[in-house]
């Protein structure tokens, strides 16, 4: 699209066309290439909006830009020696943005606009606030428009090669600069390539022989489709979604409970099959954010999809942090969208507002984890179920008995000591102000957290004007010092009433402050106290009296009692406690005896569940909360600063084509189906974004999981949308995008070796963003590990079940079913650059530390994959060196040894020095008599495993 | 010349910038005429495939744990942190509070303070204090020894953390959050500098017999790349091999050992001469040779019975004493950061006993402590090394109950001490109220010493950043000031 406006342009250079359409396509040039960026990029120090301005420079209207800042005029139109901000952006007179240097297009992009008399549309400095200039940039950003389906174009230098679409969209480019796609990679290469990519373990010998013996011309479909219907296909790609997904087997710190998920396998169980059955990923996203509220039938196993959103960390169990996660998985991992940023302030970049922010915080508080989890397998008719059932019944009645005691206890706490909590919470004032934290008392003492639900409830009441409480807080205003001089006046004011400035006061607090004058806040707590107790009395005998006569009380008759009594009993009521186990109950525990017996009674009821013998496995489902949460603007993001109310729903600027807020329940089904709506046009772009990048190592845009303002742009825009589309059309098949991708000439094509075309290539496009050859890239550590285990003949073939620990002496089964601990994640793995599992991650780093260096030399496991290796039944087997050695090379690297390779390796065994592969002697060695071991064999095998070529793909 | 390449190539790069050309081990030995192996290895370990920073992904590309330079001149190079687990009491250390005496049982006058438990009236210490050195500042019996070096320390009195809960006032103090995954101090300080030894961690954490509480959280890397996070050692252990991972082989001797690797390297060579340049081929070839050296060298390095006698004896034969111990032969050997903590769990935490708790815990410190520092300044090392002592957060000056003998967690105001490059010395900065429970004077909130540090050695902590999530992300988050006042 982008490049279709160029040529556009230049076009109409060429014509000369109307006046009117060149200020147009300038405008559009503004809009679509430098506003973006100035948005991005430069307002935070250089507008209006920004918090302290660097230089005395502004650069959101076009007066400002031109006028500039201390040293003299951005922008001069039509001159770009002239104008500083374009030395700026190369870096010399200034160097801007700072630590940063744009990427050379842009800086071209502004060299044109300033060129072609620097248009600028921004008529008056400040016309637009910082979100509508937000909103203005989000407008034209290039992955908020709707999904193209562009026509691969014609590309000349063809060739040969057979050319799929996306070879086209990729020669279009490479032509454009003088290259071309590399030649394509012999079949041996591209079937362990192949293998790799699609299975993370290299091809058998027997896999190769096949595959080189079949000559038929759709050779590469049919040896595509066995991989993708293998079972190990799952556990590879499946891997790759759980990297999104944070996936981790425990909690990270919490205090209360058992720190693993006993279930947390069955998420990680789903996700390999819905990758092995080829779900569409359109269905996949829903199960996994809505699968309770779908209509699932005889097989409820979708329900473990729901793990997406419940297996996150639990940050010791604070409810804001945990939806915070859960939004982040959403809208990083989905949308590539990061509106997380958006939890204390409205987005800085992209078009987020805080109250989108809150709108979906609304989703996620109003689902709840039911306690315990659902089983979602068909009930086995044994009776070592039925035991384990009854068992399980008892336990759970326990734990729900001791809640709802603990329940009734603290609302008939917060109902009968209504005078020392309001003066705790007058009393909080003068503390400094800190951040809620974990608080413990004593038994019978007031409830921390309970104060905190008067506090909240006291200020929504000075924000709503309550009647009730108008006195309270003009009081709560008068110092301690000042009681005897302000007192009478505050009270005189409260009382006269007839003053149309005073807010309004509720007859009935007005009759108890007139005939009891308050002396101290003391007196106040306890006039409001009596009043509401009368109210409470009288109460509770309308319910006595309604009971006696067959009937139920629902309101007091007066007005103005009922009025009172809703602040007992309303749904707003500090004493409306949730009757689930839901957010934030814990905090209501705060004494050591009722948490010791909570977290008791709760261990009893997971150790049961998911170690009892029968015990089935469960699924980390949400369901709606009974009642809905009505989300409120955290100000600041700060929970105990309320602000105005928010509508759950979907994040305003992307909801354009219907309405934002939600109707139903939490809002969780309406929210994945915006997700997968056809006209999203984020969702289809980033997840072929994510599979490309596991093609290919990284993704067309690189930033996989933010693809708002201040990504870089796609390397090939109209490939990402045509593939979009393709996934789209084809049913939201992954298997089919595998195969569209790898069976193109640019998959299939060499990477990059010593040679003129390859010199040359390098010099013109060093990253190979271009694609000019396959990029090679080295091994994960699963496929790491798995390929050892795979070579070693050892990898086990059972699929999922409970985690296991891995790296605890040699257990051969496949990395994706280790335990992973978010706690305190293998050192080892981590060395590996296996993500932290505390957030979604969007790739993976590459690094090369010598930690991984002295696993490899030094690990046993390597060694012993070496031993095992080397009795293979079809290695052991072998009578002569020669034989082995060739076997050993189809095992480890698809291809048989040369010349140079065998006598390097028969003189390592022999004992004798091993030169160098170019003949620079490699010292140390040499005649070293301690260097005969009987085990030479095994020091070979375990260098070979050590190798470069072992260890990459290419 | 080793060093020369490795800066040369380093220099001018910002931490987290997209600018980078890649540069090929092949390409600088065409550049410099050198035969292999004799070429700065720092300068291209790590240096991998994808060559340049990009949003999220940035780069661990070139060089992880390459020396980079600093934004601006550093006043220290190396950093070691003292990590008082538990929460050491500022009343009964470096806060000294008269008051406490003569209201000792009262309650507060001005009311109590909560914190995370029940507490009492006020307790006065049972150490006694005097004034140290020139600068006539006050410590308790417990450090007398430290103290003796007080002209050198820069005692922070007005620390202040958010909660008064173990948990999060860990993370705040190492990670800048208390509860959400963010880098540790550790983590960002090697990010920013690299490391000069690229034979040995960059970043060493040490506990005797197990991990504090929230476990290696405290030296996580979060979204930083995994060579950043803080490397685990059991310092309960005296074996090299039960100290770091991987680090001896058990079947190969060195001989053999290096036959074989000269066996993978001639493989991976004419790999390499196949397929052209390649950094990420390269890079892993060098970092097999990195890692045959570390055996030995990370080996040595842990091999405190080299020392002299009068060395040994300096530091005592404690456990802390070999960790400082180790820990002085790894700073002298380039490592960037090295914490050393009180040991497993929250060894400070003491809500009841504090006396006999507080007098063993820190004698077991103080004569390391001031090991450290003596020995430090004898090699000249101590001007360019800061030291950091302190906890999570500090102690009540009231007794909790209902023992009545110990102190609750206190984060309203508590201490702690920097010595070393570019502090000044003999110099208290802030104050608590007059009974030691909340900062009054010049509060320092964790993100203030956060700053100070990054600027000590030469870090801007505004601009020591790492796109992750759509955002910049820095250790001091969208707080922190340099304490001017604390800097020589």
């Amino acid at each position: 699209m982008q490049s279709t406006l160029w040529y556009m342009m230049l076009l109409g250079l060429g014509f000369a066309a109307n006046a009117a359409a060149d200020e147009r396509s300038e405008r559009d040039f503004f809009e679509t290439r430098i506003r973006p960026v100035l948005v991005a990029q430069c307002y935070e120090c250089h507008s209006g909006t920004a918090p302290k301005l660097q230089g005395g420079l502004r650069l959101d209207s076009r007066d400002a830009i031109r006028a500039g800042g201390h040293s003299g005029p951005a922008v001069v139109p039509g001159k770009t020696g002239d104008s500083l901000l374009l030395s700026a952006l190369r870096h010399e007179a200034f160097e801007m943005p700072p630590g940063k240097k744009l990427s050379p297009s842009v800086v071209a992009d502004f060299e044109r606009w300033i060129q072609r008399g620097a248009v600028d549309p921004r008529d008056q400095p400040g016309q637009h606030s910082a979100a509508d200039e937000i909103r203005l940039a989000a407008s034209h950003h290039w992955a908020f428009q709707p999904i193209a389906d562009p026509a691969p174009p014609n590309a000349t230098g063809a060739g040969e090669t057979a050319l799929s679409p996306i070879d086209r969209f990729l020669l279009e480019r490479l032509e454009a600069a003088g290259l071309s796609l590399s030649p394509p990679a012999d079949r041996a290469r591209w079937l362990r390539r192949a293998h790799l990519d699609l299975l993370g373990l290299p091809p058998s010998p027997e896999a190769v022989a096949e595959f080189l013996a079949d000559q038929r011309p759709d050779a590469l479909e049919r040896c595509l489709d066995r991989l993708l219907a293998s079972p190990v296909y799952g556990e590879r790609w499946g891997r790759h979604w759980l990297d999104v997904a944070r996936y981790a087997d425990n909690k990270g710190y919490v205090f209360f409970e058992e720190q693993r998920f006993p279930w947390a396998w069955t998420y990680r169980d789903y996700v390999i099959r819905a990758f092995n059955d080829d779900l569409p990923l359109d269905r996949f996203v829903l199960e996994q954010l809505a699968a309770d509220q779908l209509r699932l039938g005889d097989d409820q196993r979708p329900l473990a999809a729901l793990g997406f959103l419940t297996l996150g960390p639990r940050f010791m169990n604070n409810a804001h942090d945990i939806l915070d996660d859960r939004i982040d998985v959403v809208t990083r991992g989905l949308l590539g969208l990061t509106v997380t940023c958006a939890r204390c302030h409205d987005h800085k970049y992209d078009p987020v507002s805080q109250a989108d922010y809150y709108a979906l915080y609304g989703v996620m508080r109003s689902s709840v984890e039911p306690l315990p989890p659902p089983e979602f397998l068909p009930a086995p008719d044994t009776d070592a179920y039925r035991e384990f059932q009854a068992g399980m019944r008892e336990r759970v009645e326990k734990l729900r008995q001791f809640i709802s005691s603990q329940r009734e206890q603290l609302v008939a706490g917060v109902r009968g000591r209504v005078a020392e909590y309001l003066l705790a919470v007058h009393e909080k004032r003068l503390h400094p102000e800190t951040e809620e934290f974990m608080l413990i008392t004593d038994k019978g003492a007031l409830n921390p957290a309970m104060i905190h639900r008067w506090e909240v409830y006291l200020n929504r009441a000075r924000r709503d004007g309550d009647p009730i409480w108008t006195a309270w807080h003009a009081f709560a205003e008068i110092d301690d010092g000042k009681w005897s001089e302000q007192a009478g006046q505050v009270a005189a004011r409260l009382l006269a009433n007839a003053d149309a400035d005073v807010q309004p006061i509720h007859p009935l607090v007005r009759q108890a402050f007139r005939d009891s004058p308050p002396a101290s806040m003391n007196d106040v707590t306890r006039i409001y106290a009596q009043l509401l107790a009368g109210v409470q009395r009288e109460w509770e005998q309308a319910v006595e009296r309604a009971a006696a006569s067959g009937t139920a009380a629902t309101r007091l008759e007066d007005d103005d009692r009922e009025s009172l009594r809703q602040v007992l009993y309303g749904p707003h009521s500090p004493a409306s406690l949730p009757r689930e186990l839901s957010w934030g109950f814990l905090d209501l525990l705060p004494d050591r005896p009722s948490q010791g017996e909570f977290k008791q009674l709760l261990q009893e009821v997971e150790k049961w569940s998911s170690q009892q013998p029968g015990a089935p496995p469960r699924a980390m489902v949400l369901a709606d909360a009974e009642t809905p949460y009505e989300p409120v603007i955290f100000l600041r993001g700060n929970p105990n600063r309320e602000g105005p109310p928010v509508a759950r729903g979907y994040p305003a600027f992307f909801a354009a084509s219907g309405p934002a807020r939600f109707q139903h329940g939490s809002g969780r089904l309406e929210l994945a189906q915006r997700i997968i709506a056809p006209d999203n046009p984020l969702t289809a772009r980033v997840l072929v974004n994510r599979v490309w990048m596991h093609h290919f190592g990284r993704g067309l845009v690189e930033t996989t999981s933010d693809f708002g303002l201040r990504s870089e742009p796609p390397s090939h825009p109209e490939l990402l949308d045509w593939l979009a589309s393709y996934f789209r059309r084809s049913g939201w098949s992954i298997k089919q995008l595998h195969r569209v991708i790898m069976t193109s000439a640019a998959y299939r094509q060499s990477a990059a070796e010593e040679g003129a075309a390859w010199e040359r290539a390098r010099g013109v496009d060093p990253e190979n963003r271009l694609l000019w050859a396959f990029p090679r890239r080295r091994l994960d550590f699963e496929a790491m590990r798995d390929s050892l285990l795979a070579v070693a003949g050892q990898l086990q073939s059972m699929q999922g079940g409970p985690p296991e620990s891995l790296l605890d002496g040699f257990v051969p089964r496949r990395t994706v079913y280790g335990f992973v601990d978010r706690m305190d994640p293998p050192g080892l793995a981590r060395a590996f650059d296996f993500p932290d599992p505390a957030a979604s991650s969007p790739q993976r780093e590459r690094t090369t530390v010598p930690a991984q260096a002295l696993f490899f030399l030094n690990h046993p496991f390597v060694s012993q994959c070496a031993q095992h290796l080397l009795s293979r039944s079809d290695v052991a087997g072998l009578t002569t060196d020669e034989q082995r050695l060739q076997r050993i090379y189809q095992i480890l690297y698809a291809r048989p040894p040369d010349d140079h390779e065998l006598a390097l390796a028969r003189q390592y065994l022999s004992g004798s020095g091993t030169p160098g592969a170019d003949g620079a002697s490699a010292a140390a060695a040499t005649s070293d008599p301690a260097a005969t071991t009987p085990d030479r064999w095994l020091d070979y095998v375990q260098g070979l495993l050590m190798t470069n070529e072992f260890l990459f793909v290419d | 010349m080793t060093f020369h390449v490795a800066r040369s190539v380093s220099e001018g790069e910002s931490a987290n910038d997209g600018s980078h050309q890649p540069l090929s081990r092949r390409a600088l030995l065409r550049r410099c005429g050198m035969g292999l192996g004799m070429v700065g290895l720092a300068g291209i370990l790590g240096r991998d495939e994808l060559p340049a920073a990009r949003g999220e992904t940035v780069s661990a590309a070139r060089g992880a744990l390459a020396p980079k330079a600093p934004h601006f001149a550093p006043r220290a190079q190396r950093v070691v942190h003292l990590f008082m687990n538990g929460g050491p009491s500022q009343v009964d250390t470096f806060d000294y509070k008269p008051l406490l005496e003569k209201y000792h049982g009262q309650p507060m006058p001005a009311g109590n303070l909560r914190t995370e438990r029940l507490t009492g009236g006020l307790m006065q210490s049972p150490f006694k204090f005097r004034q140290y050195g020139e600068s006539g500042l006050w410590a308790s019996e417990l450090f007398e020894k430290t103290a003796a070096h007080i002209d050198h320390l820069a005692v922070i009195r007005s620390m202040q953390a958010e909660v008064p809960n173990h948990e999060p006032s860990l993370m705040l103090m190492n990670c800048g959050h208390g509860r959400l995954p963010r880098p540790s101090c550790g983590a960002w300080i090697t990010y920013g500098l690299g490391s000069e030894n690229q034979n040995l961690p960059g970043f060493v954490v040490m506990c005797p017999g197990g991990y504090p509480i929230v476990a290696t959280r405290n030296w996580r890397s979060a979204f930083l790349p995994g060579a950043y996070q803080g490397t685990y050692v059991d310092t309960k252990h005296t074996q090299i091999d039960q100290l770091i991972a991987n680090i001896r082989n058990q079947r190969l001797s060195a001989a053999e050992q290096r036959r074989q690797l000269d066996l993978v390297r001639a493989l991976n060579e004419r790999h390499l001469q196949q397929r052209g340049l390649d950094a990420a081929l390269e890079s892993r070839i060098e970092s097999f040779e990195l890692a045959y050296r570390m055996q030995g060298e990370a080996a040595e390095a842990f091999e405190i019975q080299h020392e002299p006698a009068a060395i040994q004896q300096l530091y005592g034969s404690g456990t802390h004493g070999r960790q400082l111990l180790i820990t002085r032969r790894l700073l002298e050997r380039g490592v960037r950061f090295v914490q050393v903590w009180s040991g497993a769990g929250q060894p400070w935490d003491n809500h009841d006993n504090l006396e006999k708790n507080h007098r063993q815990l820190a004698q077991e410190w103080d004569q390391p402590i001031a090991a450290l520092l003596t020995d430090l300044k004898q090699r000249g090392m101590l001007e360019s090394t800061l030291v950091l002592w302190g906890g999570e957060f500090g102690r009540t000056p009231v007794a909790e109950r209902p023992a009545l003998n110990g102190r609750d967690h206190n984060h309203y105001g508590f201490t702690c001490w920097l010595a070393g490059g570019g502090v000044r010395g003999g110099y208290a900065h802030g104050a608590t109220d007059e009974f030691g429970f909340r900062a009054v004077e010049q509060p320092t909130p964790v993100h203030d010493l956060h700053a100070t540090l990054l600027h000590l050695l030469g870090l801007d902590h505004e601009r020591l950043t790492y796109r992750y999530a759509g955002r910049d992300f820095r250790l001091t988050d969208v707080a922190g000031n340099v304490i001017r006042e604390v800097l020589a």
